[in-house]
This record gives structure tokens, C-alpha cells and sequence, in this order.
């Protein structure tokens, strides 16, 4: 969004050895996986240590939005992300927004686009 | 010290952007203190969330309200019974006598449209509108069986039909489920008459101390909460654990057993898929019943388990601030036998309900719950 001035708040996406992962933390007492790097496990409060997650994972929701979002193009397809040994992640769909992607559908994060959403395609 | 609700107002809800908030909250004041016979409080408690800084001191000062303390919550969609839950600790701890609740919201000046995604959460950025959020939970549903389409579409039909005996409602109307199916889809499964509106309104209570008053309605107990992480692991939608935790506390506090003691209920419908996760949360109907109490009459008026006989957020609007104290009013209302074509027969126990969101990865921002009882 343009008229935004604050840091950007999603969570960043970053390719290694091929793929594009997760950039997150993971706690080191009980292990939560985080899609931010934030000081403390937001389930126990213990120490986290940074952890990357992806590239695949599993549609647990999806939907299309289909109303005006500033800065956004409707529709758009949205889908909550369970990504493998990671966080639920919502993830803009890449295409077509015809239909919401099937629950349970395999994905894998993309490279992020200039617009720095998370980013999946079906598998 | 026992807590009573002495008196409640409600401005009427809808679009109105001719009006501004202080007549909006002059409306739900003056007659929240002649149901009360008052004319002054000790203390003010004001829930909004896009309400503009100072705009609680800005009504009241126009009302006469001034020179004592005047504290603004915001808890999302929850701020109206924030702001009651609040006023009621204050009384009942004796910290003041007689406490306003007030809450007020006006959207259809704060936006154009519908209430933009928070640009500052992560979700909120990457353009989960709160109809999505809810879609999320909806879809769910239909996939794993727990609810269908028509079921969905059935808390629709029930809470418009209830809406028309409301005349402070925004809409309501006879529809059919194929007709709230075949409205314009806003985010899939959820279709236009599946949301609530844009509405502008304002509600109030003022809270003392439980005496013997033919118009005194007591409140039993009331529980709020701010939401737990909700992730991956979450063995259910959002907004479900958050709901069945803050029951448990609210009845607790009011000593009963279970919901279904309760004789009528407020939930917060702000999306179809909304009030059948709740019900279930409650307690209210068994777990994966939701849509099917819905279909079958369980919870309209008339049934075993009467959820929105206002109408709900579905069809009175939601004016954010304002909802929590409109959800209060019409349960004073229902439980003093003043509800008119909406009555609940021998109302003797209500419950209010009111989830807030927005803020990405927690099961809600707050939830709170009112148990009340009849004078
Ligand atoms: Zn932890």
C-alpha cells in the first residue's frame, strides 16, 4: 500500500539453495515454529532461535476476496498455509482468482514479488 | 457488591453520515438515563475503535457530562462490553456509585466502503479483509462436513427474520436460503446477506449497585479475555477457543452449570459462520451442531435456544464501538419483558457475546461475556 509508511509487517521471504523459504524463529524450549523473528515463543515465552520454513506445505483454508482492499486488485486469492514442520502462513495465491484454492491442495512458496506478500502456487 | 444495570439506550443503526457522533451518542445517552432516572454518573467508560482521539470527552462535553473521570477503551468488535465490563468492576468494587457504559462508532464517515484491513498486522497487509477471516472458518466448515452452505445461509434468513419486529435495525426482510446463496459472493463461501453491514449507532448502560427495583436487571457474572496464539497447532477454527474459555469463566461467575441455563442470547454474528461457531463455543448446541440448530428452528425465536432475536450484528449493523452495549440492551430489554413481537417467552437469564478482531496469529483480540438476569 502506498500510503503506508511503517515498516512492512508480512512476514520475508528469502531463497536459499534453490527455494524460497520462511524467514522466521523457532523456540528453543518448545519448539513452536514463528514466521517472525520475535524475541520470545508467543505459546511459552521462552527463548527463539532463527529458523527458516518451506518451500511446501498445505492449504488448511483458502478463500477469494472479492470486495475492494486498498491497494489491491479484487479478486484475489487468499489461503492459510500450513507450511511443513513450519507456521500457518496466509498466503496470496498465485493466478487466477476463480475459485479458492482446494483445503488440503500441496503448495510451495515463490520468490517474492515486488508487492513482498507470501506467495504460493499448487504443487 | 452486586452489580445491576439501572437503565439502556440505543440510537438507531444504520448509514447515517449526516449525523455526527455526538447525536448519535446523545440518542443512546438520554435514554439510557431515563430508563436509569438519573441525570448524572460518577464515572464514564467509552468503547470505539476508528473513533478519532478525545471523541469521548468531545460527545460527552456536549451532554453536560464533565469534570469527572472519562476512560476510552478499544478492543476491536468487543469494545462496547469492554467498556461494560469495566464500568461493572468499578462498581462492583466500590470504586464509583454509578457508571456509564457507552459505546459508539461511525463507519460510513470513517471509510469508504467496507473497514480496511489493518496495514500495520501482517495479515492485515497482505489483504485479509475481515469478511476473509471469517471465510477462512466458513471454508473450513464445508470442508470438513460441519456445517453446509444451506446451513450457513439459514442463520441469515433466521436473524433477518427476527430483524423485522427490530424497527432500530438497518435491514431485514423474508429471505429464502437460496435467495442469501444467490446474493454476490464477497469472500467464498460467504455471500453479501452471509455479512453484516456498515453501520454508524451508538449504546449505552449505566451500571450501580443491585437493589430491590422492579427495572434492575442484575448482572450475574462476566468474563473477558484478550486470545491465546492461533496457529498451526489450534485444533479449531479462529475465534472458537477464545469463545469456550471466556464462557467457562462467565459461568462460572454467575454460577451456572452451562449455557443452556440461559433462556436467550446475543452472539456475535458479524458473518454467518460467526454465530455457529459460537453457539458451539458456548455450549449453547453440541459441537458440530451449529448449522443444523440454525436449520431447524433450535435458535430462532420460539425455539429451545433463542441466538439474536435483535436481529444480530447481521441485521441491526455494526457499528464496532457500539455493538457489545446494543447486544446488552436488547438482553435488559428481552429480560424486563419489554421486547414486543421479539420477546423470548419467560426470559428469566441472558447472555451477551461479543468477539473482537484483527490482529493476526492470536484465537481474537477479546472476547467478553455477559451472564444478566431478570428483576
Ligand atoms: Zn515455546
Amino acid at each position: 500500500m502506498s500510503d503506508v509508511t511503517t515498516a512492512d509487517p508480512r512476514p520475508l521471504v528469502r531463497v536459499r539453495d534453490g527455494a524460497a523459504r520462511v524467514a522466521g524463529c523457532r523456540c528453543r524450549a518448545c519448539g513452536e515454529p514463528v514466521a517472525f523473528v520475535w524475541p520470545r515463543c508467543p505459546v511459552c515465552r521462552a527463548e527463539t532461535a532463527a529458523a527458516s520454513f518451506g518451500p511446501h506445505g498445505t492449504v488448511w483454508s483458502a478463500t477469494v476476496v472479492r470486495v475492494p482492499v486498498p491497494g489491491r486488485t479484487a479478486p484475489y486469492g487468499l489461503a492459510y498455509v500450513d507450511l511443513d514442520d513450519g507456521p500457518r502462513v496466509l498466503a496470496r495465491v498465485k493466478g487466477d482468482a476463480d475459485a479458492p484454492l482446494p483445503i488440503g491442495s500441496r503448495v510451495t512458496l515463490l520468490e517474492s514479488a515486488e508487492e513482498r506478500d507470501v506467495q504460493v502456487e499448487v504443487l | 457488591m452486586d452489580v445491576a444495570v439501572h437503565g439502556v439506550g440505543t440510537s438507531h443503526f444504520g448509514r447515517q453520515p449526516d449525523r455526527d457522533l455526538v447525536a448519535l451518542a446523545w440518542d443512546a445517552v438520554r435514554e439510557a438515563f431515563a430508563d436509569a432516572a438519573v441525570s448524572a454518573v460518577d464515572a464514564v467508560w467509552v468503547g470505539t475503535v476508528f473513533g478519532p482521539p478525545g471523541v469521548a470527552q468531545r460527545v460527552l462535553r456536549a451532554m453536560g457530562i464533565t469534570g469527572i473521570p472519562v476512560v476510552t477503551v478499544e478492543n476491536a468488535c468487543a469494545s462496547g462490553t469492554t467498556a461494560f465490563a469495566e464500568a461493572h468492576e468499578a462498581v462492583r468494587t466500590g470504586r464509583y456509585g454509578r457508571v456509564l457504559a457507552l459505546g459508539l462508532e461511525q463507519l460510513s464517515t470513517a471509510f469508504d466502503g467496507a473497514i480496511h484491513p489493518e496495514p500495520t498486522d501482517p495479515e492485515g497487509r497482505a489483504g485479509l479483509a475481515l469478511p476473509a477471516l471469517y471465510a477462512m472458518a466458513a471454508a473450513r466448515y464445508l470442508h470438513l462436513g460441519t456445517a453446509t452452505p444451506e446451513q450457513l445461509a439459514a442463520v441469515s434468513v433466521k436473524n433477518h427474520a427476527h430483524a423485522l419486529h427490530n424497527d432500530r435495525a438497518q435491514y431485514s426482510g423474508r429471505y429464502t436460503v437460496e435467495e442469501v446463496l444467490a446474493s454476490r459472493m464477497i469472500a467464498d463461501p460467504l455471500t453479501l446477506l452471509q455479512c453484516c453491514p456498515t453501520s454508524d449507532g451508538a449504546a449505552a448502560a449505566v451500571l450501580g449497585p443491585a437493589a430491590r427495583d422492579a427495572r434492575h436487571v442484575t448482572v450475574r457474572g462476566v468474563a473477558m479475555r484478550s486470545g491465546q496464539p492461533w496457529d498451526h497447532r489450534s485444533p479449531h477454527v479462529w475465534g472458537h477457543d477464545i469463545v469456550r474459555d471466556t464462557a467457562a469463566d462467565a459461568l462460572a461467575a454467575a454460577g451456572l452449570a452451562a449455557a443452556t441455563d440461559v433462556d436467550v442470547a446475543e452472539v456475535h454474528d458479524a458473518f454467518t459462520i460467526g454465530e455457529i461457531v459460537t453457539t458451539e463455543a458456548l455450549g449453547l448446541v453440541p459441537a458440530g451442531e451449529g448449522g443444523k440448530a440454525a436449520t431447524e428452528g433450535v435458535t430462532a425465536l420460539g425455539g429451545a435456544h433463542p441466538v439474536n432475536p435483535s436481529g444480530g450484528l447481521l441485521s441491526r449493523g455494526h457499528p464496532l464501538g457500539a455493538t457489545g452495549l446494543a447486544q446488552l440492551a436488547e438482553i435488559v430489554w428481552q429480560l424486563r419483558g419489554e421486547a414486543g413481537a421479539r420477546q423470548v417467552d419467560r426470559a428469566r437469564l441472558g447472555l451477551v457475546e461479543t468477539m473482537g478482531g484483527g490482529v493476526s496469529g492470536l484465537d481474537g483480540n477479546a472476547c467478553v461475556i455477559t451472564v444478566l438476569e431478570a428483576p
